[in-house]
């Protein structure tokens, strides 16, 4: 993977270890989407200490 | 007609169920061929349940005798529960979702199937496969999404009242756009049994209505723990309509400054700072707030549901990818070739999430902002214009409502105003099964506005 997210290539080659079979034109858009939310999502690492462990997936622990 | 002022004469006798259904099926008839709200209409079973309904002799519930429509995720026994999409067009449930048996139980009944973006994985309703929904108030522009057919349908009164869903605003977009009100509940107050997923940390059940009194009649009775569906949270909540007449005198208000001020097209910025007043003349006390990190919920949200949504669809995307529209498979791909420890990363700053929207509680009672940076975009364009800029409407609705959806809170978008001819909405936000506080200031809010009242010249003439 790139400074800018992942070429077309790997991606393809992603795609085959996962079993879908994207167009050319799929995986131009999935990679315009990385291409923004990936460095965004760096950002959240840079957001949480090591301490911080996970929220519960659906809701905080304690209801009102 | 409100839903609550009809629900009045139905039980009253006033009018019966055949002939309240008769009436909206007429209007049916007459106006959505042009807004193509409905994907699917059930005329003739929804006028034999009138007729069956008028027999029994038991009490009358509630909604007794009352037209309402569901979004086209939800089942209803017998339907096609399609999603808007290819891959479900003969998707027959043997069952219907919880929250329709109990729509049934207090007296109403489903006219029928509403539009939806596919999946309900976007906000624009403007399906390949079943067509674009259409704005009341202009129907060259969109009705939002993902219940944009919830939306159209409750603007121009197609039914008296309808059922959405809601991940990361699609209630509440659809409510600004169409100028109606909605209600996103807190995560775990409804009930998703039945429900076609899209991220299950974060999918809610809510009504789309004409008015704060008519949503708080629906969800009163759509509400409570389930044991179909072990997300929902234990204990009864509610009521929520009879609290509504309680006023907000003193109430603390936050206003989320932020929202206002940013990343938001400066007339409707305007239009919903205008609005505030109609909770200030309310008795309402209205302070600015600023709610740490906000600007990073949006995005810890989408890191969680870009995952949750892969892998609902990881089956039919390795089997049926060919067979979605192509906006829904590049976000449904994306998220399949997201790094493994994303989703993690999303739930540990949720954490930070949570705490934040906790301490500002402290202060508030319920928060406000506007639900939308725009209004309605043509149907399409996916972009936007904002202070002369042209983005990515897909972006640009997440600051405004991916926040609220993180915290699992509930919020109420009611019609704020105008901008050009077409709606703007207020999002008034609450604590976590906070839905009586904000349902009673959107109701206070309603007192002294009208725009609620407001009808899209389209939609003109009686119900019934």
């Amino acid at each position: 993977m790139t400074a800018g997210g992942p070429s077309i290539d790997e991606l393809r080659r992603q795609a085959e270890r996962l079993g879908v079979s994207p167009t050319d034109a799929d995986l131009e858009q999935v990679q315009g989407f990385l291409a923004v939310v990936l460095p965004a999502f760096a950002e959240l690492e840079e957001l949480v200490a090591p301490g911080d462990t996970p929220a519960g997936v659906f809701r905080p622990e304690v209801e009102p | 007609v409100s839903l609550a002022r009809l629900a009045e004469r139905l039980r009253g006798g006033e009018l019966s169920p055949r002939e309240a259904v008769a009436s909206y099926l007429e209007r049916i008839e007459r106006l959505d061929g042009e807004l193509n709200s409905y994907i699917a209409v059930r005329a003739d079973e929804a006028l034999a349940e009138a007729d069956a309904l008028e027999r029994r002799s038991d009490s009358r519930g509630p909604l007794y005798g009352v037209p309402v429509a569901v979004k086209d995720v939800i089942d209803v026994e017998g339907v096609a529960t399609t999603a808007a999409s290819r891959i479900l067009a003969d998707n027959v449930p043997a069952t219907s979702a919880t929250v329709v048996e109990r729509l049934r139980s207090a007296g109403a009944i489903v006219l029928g199937k509403l539009n939806t973006h596919e999946f309900a994985y976007g906000a624009m309703t403007t399906s390949q496969h079943f067509g674009p929904a259409h704005n009341p108030w202009a129907t060259d522009h969109i009705c939002g999404g993902s219940s944009g057919g919830s939306g159209a349908c409750a603007a121009a009164e197609l039914a008296a009242g309808t059922l959405g869903t809601d991940t990361a605003g699609s209630i509440r977009i659809p409510s600004s756009f169409n100028g109606v009100t909605g209600v996103r509940p807190t995560h775990g107050l409804v009930s998703n049994a039945g429900v076609v997923p899209v991220a299950w940390s974060f999918d809610t059940v809510g009504p789309i209505a004409r008015s704060a009194e008519d949503c708080a009649l629906l969800l009163e009775v759509i509400a409570g723990s389930d044991p179909r569906d072990p997300t929902t949270a234990r204990g009864t909540r509610g009521p929520y309509a009879a609290a509504l007449a309680d006023g907000i005198d003193g109430l603390r208000v936050g206003v989320v400054r932020a929202l206002f001020e940013r990343d938001i097209d400066p007339p409707v910025a305007e239009a919903v700072k205008a609005s505030l007043d109609g909770l200030r003349d309310a008795g309402a006390r209205l302070t600015d707030v600023e709610i740490d990190l906000f600007d990073r919920f949006g995005t810890i949200q989408q890191a969680m549901q870009f995952v949750e949504a892969a892998s609902v669809h990881s089956g039919w995307l390795r089997t049926r990818l060919a067979d979605y529209g192509p906006d829904v498979r590049a976000r449904l791909l994306a998220g399949l070739f997201l790094p493994p420890t994303t989703y993690t990363l999303g739930q540990r700053a949720r954490r930070l999430a949570y705490a934040a929207f906790e301490r500002v509680f402290a202060e508030v009672d319920v928060l406000v902002a506007p639900t939308m940076p725009v209004t309605a975009p043509l149907i399409g364009d996916d972009t936007v214009e904002i202070a002369g800029t042209r983005v990515v409407y897909r972006l640009s609705l997440i600051p405004f409502n991916s926040p609220w959806s993180l915290v699992g809170a509930p919020v109420v978008s009611v019609p704020a105003g105008f901008v050009d001819g077409l709606p703007v909405g207020l999002a008034l936000v609450g604590p976590r099964f906070g839905e009586e506080t904000v349902l009673r200031a959107a109701h206070a809010f309603q007192r002294v506005t009208d725009w609620h009242g407001r009808r899209p010249a389209l939609a003109s003439g009686a119900v019934t």
